[in-house]
């Protein structure tokens, strides 16, 4: 299989940060919200140092693979009409955006909350800014708001990837396959 | 004999009030405590608190009493000033103060070092404990007085039942202090 993007296929690189973010994505939501649901306990607390840990490797597997997608060129977009391509572009544009904003938005919530983290149990965390309630409320409500609209375009974006395949029968999901 | 001890208790009168009473300017006083997580410090402080302290005439401290407002505890967000509040932590509305009072106050061998060994009650619990601090007089005659120690949250009860294993929450909490005392017998 190619390291490199190919017109008809994705390389194998691209395919790593693809099922690698939708996994860490997929556990990554339901950590939060398992959190959430708990009272403060030790469990809690250990609970949100799983999703700050996977958070943070999100946001640089991300930012590597924006990197990866600039630098190498992508498979031929297979919309059939201008429309649908720009709502591909778009929500493609849409969920980089999220997966950038929510660890971006959890960063600022937790050092604003004045809460030391160390990654994994291992790396501290620097604080991205000093403790500030005001700050803390607002990022919290930017990260909430972002978890339903990243939930509402996965759905969109697996929605398609699902008509692309048995609807349309063209390769979409299988040249993201391995 | 009698005038012997007349002359023993106007001696003792006259030094109690030669003895200068000091207090906490709380502009200039900081009262700062850092417990940790997963070994790193959250820093925060105590807003209110009052600092007496006496010396002789030759400006050696003799006695202290530190008292604590612990509803006051700020650890810099609303999240964590209402948690440390609980009733497994600080439980402020069954334990609104603190107190400190000293036994005794001892210089050290270093200048202006002094060691002062006394009862914190603290929570439901006191504990004898020891406060080194230097003490220096500043031009304008106010004195600062700095310090700093550890404690054992364990001591006190503060993070009780599943908190009380130091592996999350440490079990020893820095607390330290940069005091601005002025004088109080004029």
């Amino acid at each position: 299989m190619a390291l490199k993007n190919f017109p008809e296929q994705w390389g194998w690189l691209s395919k790593l940060f693809h099922w690698l973010t939708a996994l860490l994505i997929f556990v990554q939501i339901s950590l939060g919200f398992y959190a959430e649901s708990l009272r403060l306990s030790p469990l809690k607390i250990d609970v949100f140092v799983w999703h700050k840990s996977l958070g943070m490797l999100i946001l640089l597997l991300v930012i590597a693979r924006l990197l990866w997608r600039i630098k190498s060129s992508i498979p031929v977009a297979l919309a059939t009409s201008r429309l649908q391509q720009l709502l591909a572009s778009g929500a493609h544009g849409l969920l980089y955006t999220l997966m950038l904003a929510l660890p971006v938005s959890g960063w600022v919530t937790s050092s604003a909350a004045n809460f030391p983290v160390k990654l994994f149990w291992l790396i501290p965390l620097p604080a991205i800014v000093g403790p500030d309630n005001d700050l803390k409320s607002l990022a919290a409500e930017v990260h909430e708001i972002c978890v339903f609209i990243i939930i509402a375009v996965l759905l969109v974006h697996i929605g398609a990837a699902m008509r692309h395949h048995f609807v349309l029968r063209d390769s979409a999901l299988k040249r993201m396959w391995f | 004999m009698k005038i012997n001890i007349l002359f023993l208790l106007m001696s003792l009168a006259a030094g109690l009030t030669s003895a200068e009473q000091w207090r906490d300017n709380s502009a200039a006083s900081k009262l700062y405590f850092a417990p940790s997580f997963e070994g790193l410090p959250i820093n925060g402080e105590f807003r209110q608190f009052s600092v007496n302290i006496s010396s002789d005439p030759n400006l050696q401290p003799e006695s202290l009493i530190v008292l604590v407002q612990i509803a006051s505890a700020d650890l810099g967000s609303s999240d964590l000033n209402e948690a440390i509040q609980m009733v497994d932590w600080f439980d402020s509305q069954g334990f609104a103060e603190a107190r400190f009072s000293s036994d005794q106050i001892v210089a050290t061998d270093q200048d202006n070092q002094f060691v002062a060994s006394g009862r914190l009650s603290l929570k439901a619990a006191e504990k004898t404990i020891e406060v080194p601090f230097s003490w220096q007089q500043s031009a304008d005659g106010s004195i600062r007085m700095l310090g700093e120690l550890k404690l054992d949250r364990g001591d006190f009860a503060i993070g009780s039942g599943e908190w009380s294993s130091g592996d999350q929450i440490g079990l020893a909490v820095k607390v330290w202090f940069d005091l601005n005392l002025v004088g109080t017998n004029d």
